[in-house]
């Protein structure tokens, strides 16, 4: 509310506004980590990438007739569980045994804790009244697209994790199993939405987005890998379409006469 | 030493089965089809494949200093980007095929990509809690003796 009436004040038409504080700044996040990542201007990149985020996770306040805007909203509400579960598993792995940048044991323990914390807090974000309300008290529509989401890939994610350390690890049973149980979780989680209604949302909306939450994660990973693919064969073809480099003239009798002086003046030593 | 040799395809079943048991209970709870996934899965292809498309491009332009910066890369694939888009373009103008409940082919555009950065974060987020789990269960075991004493 602090934002909005200024913007209100300087409002040229909807599309325009919606660019300049939604899509500008959305641009930017991939931008300034672009030239953080390359090396080209480090400090301007990470600045670039977080005034984007920060932009585009406020658009709700500085373009509220955006409807794209509601994405923003969602990140800025998941981004206090995300940040907990994040440093969460950072506790979990550093606090074992690890080589380097080893924590405190009970590190794992509060890791545990603030991990299994920020799935809970998604849950009441469900099922009690943490849930993302965004225009007129409606519940924000991305929230229904973001929960199913992430509970059928990290119900998958974590099942082919368990079974990859069964396989190819070496008495990895208890660790397999602690990550099946994880898998668990995240079903149970998931057919319990599909049963009991959220705050705001009915167990019947849920059931639906569940299909398109399926249909996103396929038709995403599709895509990326067709993207990938014709990046290969963009890179492969131009390679094929090189000239073989030619070969090196074979060293001059003066050539020779310097590497073998160098190589000389390097061999040796005193005897002991 | 015994030297464990697997293929990929348990894995990729491991992965499939949990979204098909849900989705078989979502079937049996529903008992019904629901139509507008096939746009959907269509939308996030396209989606998916034009936004993945920009990135690689700004790896070429920011990775090709070895290269002298090539054209023809750049060229490529702008052209393989144009495709996705054309595709995209006459899908959704075209008889209703891909428009979900969008007033028109800009709108659907733009839900899209806003469709794509919520989906997108749910999966990072989902295999941050995945990778992290499995790295936290492995470190989590005493580290055992590689050699013993002779």
């Amino acid at each position: 509310m602090l934002i909005s009436p200024l913007v209100a004040a300087i409002s040229m038409n909807p599309m325009l506004d919606a660019a300049i504080w939604f899509w500008v700044p959305l641009c930017a996040i991939p931008l300034g980590i672009w030239l953080s990542v390359s090396g080209k201007s480090k400090f301007w990149g990470k600045f670039l990438a977080v005034i984007g985020l920060i932009l585009v996770m406020i658009s709700s306040w500085t373009v509220p007739e955006s409807d794209s805007s509601a994405g923003g909203h969602l990140i800025l509400t998941i981004s206090a569980p995300t940040i907990l579960m994040c440093w969460g598993i950072q506790g979990m792995i550093f606090g074992g045994n690890v080589p380097v940048g080893r924590l405190d044991s009970s590190a794992r323990w509060s890791g545990a804790v603030a991990t299994f914390g920020a799935i809970g807090i998604f849950c009441l974000m469900h099922w009690y009244n943490l849930t993302p309300v965004w225009r007129d008290g409606l519940v924000n529509p991305f929230w229904i697209v973001f929960w199913p989401t992430f509970l059928l890939f990290s119900t998958s994610l974590c099942s082919a994790a368990a079974l990859a350390l069964k396989l190819y690890g070496s008495n990895r049973s208890t660790e397999s199993l602690k990550l099946l149980f994880l898998s668990i979780l995240m079903s149970v989680v998931a057919i319990m939405a599909m049963i009991f209604d959220g705050y705001l949302t009915t167990a019947a909306e849920f059931r639906d987005y569940l299909w398109l939450a399926a249909a996103d994660i396929f038709g995403t990973l599709v895509g990326i890998s067709l993207a990938i693919a014709a990046f290969a064969v963009v890179i492969w073809s131009y390679e094929n379409s090189l000239s073989e480099p030619q070969d090196s003239s074979p060293p001059s009798p003066e050539e020779i006469e310097h590497v073998v002086s160098l190589a000389v003046s390097n061999i040796g030593g005193e005897e002991e | 030493m015994n030297q464990k040799r697997s293929s990929v395809a348990p894995i990729v079943f491991a992965a499939l089965l949990p979204i098909i048991i849900l989705v078989t209970i979502d079937i049996y709870l529903n008992s019904h089809f629901h139509n507008e996934s096939f746009k959907r899965f269509g939308n996030a292809i396209l989606t998916s494949y034009v936004i993945v498309g920009i990135i690689l491009i700004g790896n070429l332009f920011f990775y090709a200093d070895s290269r002298h910066r090539p054209m023809a890369p750049f060229v490529g694939m702008i052209f393989a980007l144009a495709i996705g888009l054309l595709i995209g373009w006459a899908l959704i103008s075209n008889d209703d095929l891909l428009l979900e409940a969008n007033s028109g082919l800009r709108a659907q555009m733009l839900s899209n990509i806003v469709h794509f950065l919520v989906s997108g974060t749910a999966m990072a987020l989902a295999s941050v809690l995945a990778i992290g789990a499995t790295f936290a269960a492995i470190t989590g075991r005493e580290r055992g003796l590689l050699f013993e004493e002779e």
